[in-house]
């Protein structure tokens, strides 16, 4: 190859194996005068010994490897300067041998295109009862929120076994999905930093007797969530442990829920003694046809169902400037995982169509699934109304956090006979003894009033002390 | 231990065993006189003999099955294809007899097949060639195909002592270019054992032979400009090749790259990926990519070669593309 | 025009016991020429009865031929026999019963099942399993005698191949590098004179296979494949010749395949005439004449040993049938080779 007038003479390949070789002699000096096919210099490789001819007539302008060098193949030994060319000097720069293309830089595609960032809503997660750590829903990643989004295998199933909802997760993938480390850097850092307020989904929620931690993936669009507070130091006689992803999650949700409704509680005590009278009953019944218990909250949820039919704001949600009402209810559970790791809020679906032992026996299936980690992401999302049963410790009350973006939560105490006043066959007051059991409905008084909360409370009260027993 | 190119670290590991099995013989064209097209066993026949590196006739059926009735009667034989490319004409032998007696009738063959393998440097269609997939579908044969002079010499010597036919590709245009430490002493190394030959965190890129080089060359530049860490397995053997370790990998970085210098279509890239598709679905961040020669037989001319063999910017912007998924 | 010698009958028991067989050995021969076609005629029965799978061949007419080289092999002599070669295997010890289990995929035949018909061997016996793709095994014995003569063995290779698979690269490749390093291997010609459907003048251009030894450097010799002595008398000089080094022999037995190429083959392009002449010249009829001409061969051991044969193919048939039919889980052993395989008299 020559640039301008000038041919280079380059070390040349004597086989396909050989790599290099040596400069054993030059036959012609600098400034001596060659014809083309003469011999210019020897050398010597691996395989042989052997001339290099010139390749052009002309002059030795150059020589650029002493004798006794070894080089690679390709290396410009030399530069002639043919016949008739203008004598250049000798610092001018000879053509590349052999030049390698510059590669070219790839193109990068930029990984964070913040995917439309969910509009902050300002919902807060809701708080969990004061007995029992409320840890907020889980949604699972499936990109329902925006189905342009790629969900790879690897970010599925992290998503799924922490309980996150990928829709949460700032992406700087191609196209602004979400990566692996994406993910796992939102876990790791328990999105405690999110900026701005997730998009809707995520609630923690009150469960009843077992809290389900999940983590609630921070929506903010900003890729890295917030980093964790300064590390705390230890003083004497204390001990530091690390919160773990889940705890994180739901510290997160809590508050945010507290911060976006407007948290009110209210209460009824219901005389369950009919309820309790049927449960005797049919316990046996359907513990041998349906394996299943026929559960003081099987009852309540089965109350609360119908008693919501006729109260769509307590089964709805504030939307922007909106008011979302529903002709079906989601009735979200709270289970509470092994080793108080946190909880989980599984939804029924279409709750409204089942009846009592269509209620227990899904109560039964999803709390058992939840324990044993078989739940599946469209298992904890979509849930429109929530119970939670604190009271299975024997609290009699409490005031449960609002699972966003849901409108109330209805709290379960602890069954407890109590010395009760009732009338006798005669209509005159006597003492009973009695099973009652404590009602809570916290709701958000955004929507929510305080009436129409005590006709909801005083609706479902009547239904469960006046369960018949046809009634199912 | 001692500095040995790729070459001389087989040359050396043949002449071993030579030594200390009388068993173990040299058969190919232009082996012993000649000392071997590439002078791989350069004084082999004035050290051992002219019955023990033997000059063949050109007549591959002949030295390969040759090899094959041999074995049976004991020895241990290391047939020398001159180029990988002209294993074809003892093709028939391998995978219908060679590959096959065990299976059928009980008696193992214990030869190997040196095949000087590989392009990238004008070789042309006949003399650059990587035929290591079409035999790793025959069941019954061994695949090697070293890349380092260390790894070279250890497989060798694996090779002989193993009880089944193994085709043992060494890549030519490593010969000289490649220098290592090498130990002295006799060792083996396992086949079915990849080799890591570069850590990393961010990508895995599985391949062999010189296109181990290449990779390297790559997450270099990819890890100085873009700060991506690349992991780089040397599979070593194709037959058996090291599942679990690709596997790991992949759980590592969840985004894999199968590189080798074969053509495309069928390349032996194909299985590992359908393996790690069908094994590593959950921890795929990204889908599993190639790169191979393509599909057509080896170019002449260097400009044509160059777009034909994977070079190292085909595999930074892969890399770069994968990193970014 | 021919190049190679044409071997002469035997003419007595006098020559023969010039070659080293004595009465006893005659019989011997009778009763594995008896072995052999007792051995296709059973089979050929059994595969009609649908215990034996696939395909069946025999090599009926070939008796003498296989009988005749498998005698004149030494103990420490290594072969790689083809379909038309039962006769060796027997003659070399493989027990009928296991045969049998061959053909019917049992797990006592010599491939457990893995493999069917002839393509089998007991390499204690010192004889190679065959492959289809014909004459793949030539190199492959070319490779014994290598070894052989590197070794500086005593011990001699047979390669055997049809006059249909000498037009393969394989004879070429095999022959010449035998012949260049005269190496010790006798090669042996089944010329039935049909390849499956084809015949000799559209299989080669010279008058005898035989001829083309001399274009490798070495002697091929033409011999009546239907006289086992005289099989017998070519194969031991060229044995005992490559055994002192005197290099490569090429032995064309002629014969006539006198059945299909497979029992599945009715060999109607065979001229009628053919077979009724090549009748006539039956090996078993041909050497029990002889015997009786020669070798005062009686009534009584011409019946002993029928008797014999008669009642040690019963009992293999039985025998075989008992065989375990492998179970589907064995199909995975045995691709690759360990260590321990390596142990067997022909690897030391």
């Amino acid at each position: 190859m020559a640039t301008g007038t000038l041919v280079d003479v380059v070390m040349p390949q004597m086989g396909v194996s050989v790599s290099e070789g040596t400069i054993t002699k030059w036959i012609k000096s600098e400034g001596e005068a060659v014809e083309a096919d003469e011999t210019l210099l020897e050398i010597s490789t691996d395989k042989v010994d052997t001339e290099v001819p010139s390749p052009a007539s002309g002059v030795v302008q150059q020589i650029l490897v002493p004798e006794g060098e070894t080089v690679e193949v390709g290396t410009k030994l030399a530069v002639i300067a043919p016949e008739g060319a203008a004598a250049p000097a000798p610092a001018e720069t000879p053509a590349e041998p052999v030049a390698e293309e510059a590669p070219e830089p790839a193109t990068q595609e930029a990984a964070a295109e913040s995917a439309a960032a969910a509009g902050p809503e300002g919902e807060t997660p809701t708080a969990a009862t004061v007995e029992t750590p409320a840890p907020p829903a889980v949604s699972t990643p499936d990109g329902q929120e925006d189905g342009a989004r790629f969900v790879s295998p690897v970010v599925a199933r992290i998503a799924a076994e922490h309980g996150v909802d990928v829709a949460q997760v700032p992406g700087t993938g191609r196209g602004g999905r979400v990566t692996k480390k994406d993910i796992l850097g939102f876990i790791e850092s328990g999105a405690a930093a999110a900026p701005a307020a997730p998009e809707a989904p995520v609630a923690p929620d009150a469960p009843a007797a077992a809290p389900a931690p999940a983590a609630a993936p921070a929506p903010a669009p900003a890729p890295a969530p917030a980093p964790s507070p300064a590390p705390a130091e230890a003083q004497a006689g204390e001990t530091l442990e690390a919160m773990s992803a889940m705890r994180r999650g739901i510290a997160e949700h809590m508050r945010r829920s507290l911060d976006t409704s407007a948290h009110v509680t209210s209460a009824i005590e219901v005389d369950m003694s009919k309820v309790a009278a049927l449960r005797q009953k049919l316990k046996k019944e359907y513990q041998a046809a349906y394996g299943v218990n026929p559960t003081y909250l099987a009852f309540v949820a089965r109350a609360a169902v119908e008693t919501l039919k006729d109260y769509p704001w307590i089964n709805g949600e504030l939307r922007g400037d909106s008011i979302v009402t529903r002709n079906f209810v989601n009735l979200g559970f709270a289970v509470e995982l092994a080793d108080g790791k946190g909880l989980i809020v599984p939804v029924i679906k279409n709750a409204e169509t089942l009846n009592l032992l269509g209620i227990a026996k899904a109560i039964a299936d999803i709390a058992a699934r939840a324990r044993d980690k078989k739940l599946l992401p469209e298992d904890v999302q979509g849930g429109t109304f929530t119970i939670t049963n604190p009271g299975g410790y024997g609290t009699f009350h409490g005031t449960p956090v609002i699972s966003q973006p849901q409108a109330g939560i209805l709290g379960t105490y602890a069954v407890v006979k109590r010395p009760w006043v009732v009338q006798d066959e005669m209509g005159e007051d006597v003492i009973a003894i009695r099973s009652i059991m404590n009602l809570t409905l916290t709701y958000d008084h955004r929507l929510v009033d305080g009436a129409l909360a005590g006709r909801f409370l005083r609706d479902l009260r009547e239904r469960l002390q006046t369960w018949g027993e046809s009634d199912y | 231990m001692a500095e040995k190119t790729y070459l001389q670290a087989i040359s050396d590991g043949l002449r071993q065993e030579m030594r200390r099995d009388k068993r173990v013989f040299v058969i190919g064209e232009d082996v012993g006189v000649y000392g071997g097209a590439f002078k791989v066993t350069q004084g082999f026949q004035e050290e051992f003999g002219p019955w023990r590196v033997i000059d063949a006739p050109l007549a591959e059926t002949a030295i390969v099955g040759g090899c094959t009735g041999a074995a049976l009667m004991g020895m241990r034989p290391v047939a020398e294809m001159q180029f990988a490319d002209f294993v074809s004409c003892a093709w028939d032998h391998l995978v219908t007899v060679a590959a096959k007696q065990r299976f059928r009738a009980g008696t193992p063959v214990p030869i190997v097949v040196r095949c000087p393998s590989g392009g990238g440097f004008s070789g042309g269609p006949f003399h650059s060639q990587n035929p290591e997939s079409s035999f790793a579908h025959i069941p019954g044969l061994r695949i090697v195909c070293p890349a380092t002079p260390e790894d070279a010499k250890g497989l060798l010597v694996s090779a002989i002592e193993d009880p089944n036919p193994v085709l043992y590709f060494e890549h030519k245009h490593l010969y000289r270019r490649i220098k290592a430490n090498v130990p002295d002493e006799r060792y083996t190394i396992p086949f079915g054992e990849a080799r890591v030959h570069r850590d990393g965190e961010d990508l895995t890129v599985v391949t062999w032979g010189a296109m181990v080089y290449t990779a390297t060359e790559a997450a270099e530049k990819v890890a100085e400009e873009d700060g991506i860490s690349t992991e780089i397995l040397d599979l070593r053997t194709i037959v058996p090749w090291d599942r679990d370790a690709v596997l790991a990998s992949v759980e590592k970085t969840s985004k894999v790259l199968v590189l080798h210098e074969d053509t495309h279509t069928g390349g032996f890239g194909g299985e590992i990926a359908a393996t790690i598709a069908e094994e590593a679905f959950e921890h795929l961040d990204a889908p599993v990519r190639r790169i191979t020669a393509p599909d057509t037989p080896v170019p002449f001319a260097p400009a044509l070669e160059k777009t034909f063999l994977p070079q190292v910017d085909d595999v930074v912007a892969g890399l770069r593309e994968l990193a970014a998924y | 025009m021919a190049i190679a010698r044409e071997a002469e009958p035997v003419s007595s028991l006098t020559e023969v016991r010039e070659f080293g067989l004595d009465r006893e050995d005659l019989l011997d021969i009778y009763r594995h020429l008896l072995t052999t076609r007792g051995i296709e005629e059973r089979g050929h029965i059994l595969y009609k009865q649908g215990k034996i799978p696939g395909s069946f061949y025999t090599g009926r007419g070939n008796e003498a031929s296989a009988v005749g080289i498998g005698t004149a092999m030494g103990p420490d002599d290594v072969g790689a026999p083809l379909h038309r070669d039962m006769g060796v295997h027997i003659v070399r010890g493989m027990e009928p019963w296991r045969v049998f289990a061959q053909f019917m995929g049992r797990m006592d035949g010599p491939t457990q099942g893995k493999d069917g018909n002839v393509h089998m061997a007991d390499i204690r016996l010192g004889l190679v399993a065959m492959v289809s793709h014909l004459p793949a095994m030539l190199p492959v014995a070319v490779g014994c005698a290598l070894a052989f003569r590197i070794r500086e063995e005593k011990r001699v290779a047979l390669g055997w191949f049809g006059e249909g698979a000498s037009s393969r690269g394989d004879t070429h490749e095999a022959m010449n590098l035998a012949g260049v390093r005269r190496l010790p291997i006798v090669f042996i010609c089944d010329n039935n004179q049909w390849a499956y459907s084809t015949p000799t003048h559209l299989e080669y251009a010279v008058e005898h296979i035989a001829d083309r030894a001399k274009a490798y450097g070495f002697d091929g010799v033409v011999v009546d494949g239907t006289d086992v002595l005289a099989v017998y008398r070519e194969a031991k000089l060229a044995i005992e010749k490559a055994r002192e080094g005197g290099g490569p022999t090429l032995i064309e037995c002629q014969t006539l395949r006198m059945e299909g190429h497979a029992v599945h083959d009715d060999a109607f392009y065979v001229p009628k005439e053919m077979f009724e002449e090549w009748a006539k010249r039956d090996p078993l009829e041909s050497f029990r004449t002889w015997l009786r001409a020669n070798a005062e061969f009686t009534d009584e051991e011409e019946d002993e040993i029928r008797g014999e044969v008669k009642k040690l193919l019963n009992e293999a048939v039985k025998r075989a049938e008992e065989s375990a039919v492998p179970d589907g889980s064995t199909l995975l052993d045995g691709v690759y080779a360990t260590p321990e395989d390596l142990d067997n008299p022909h690897h030391k």
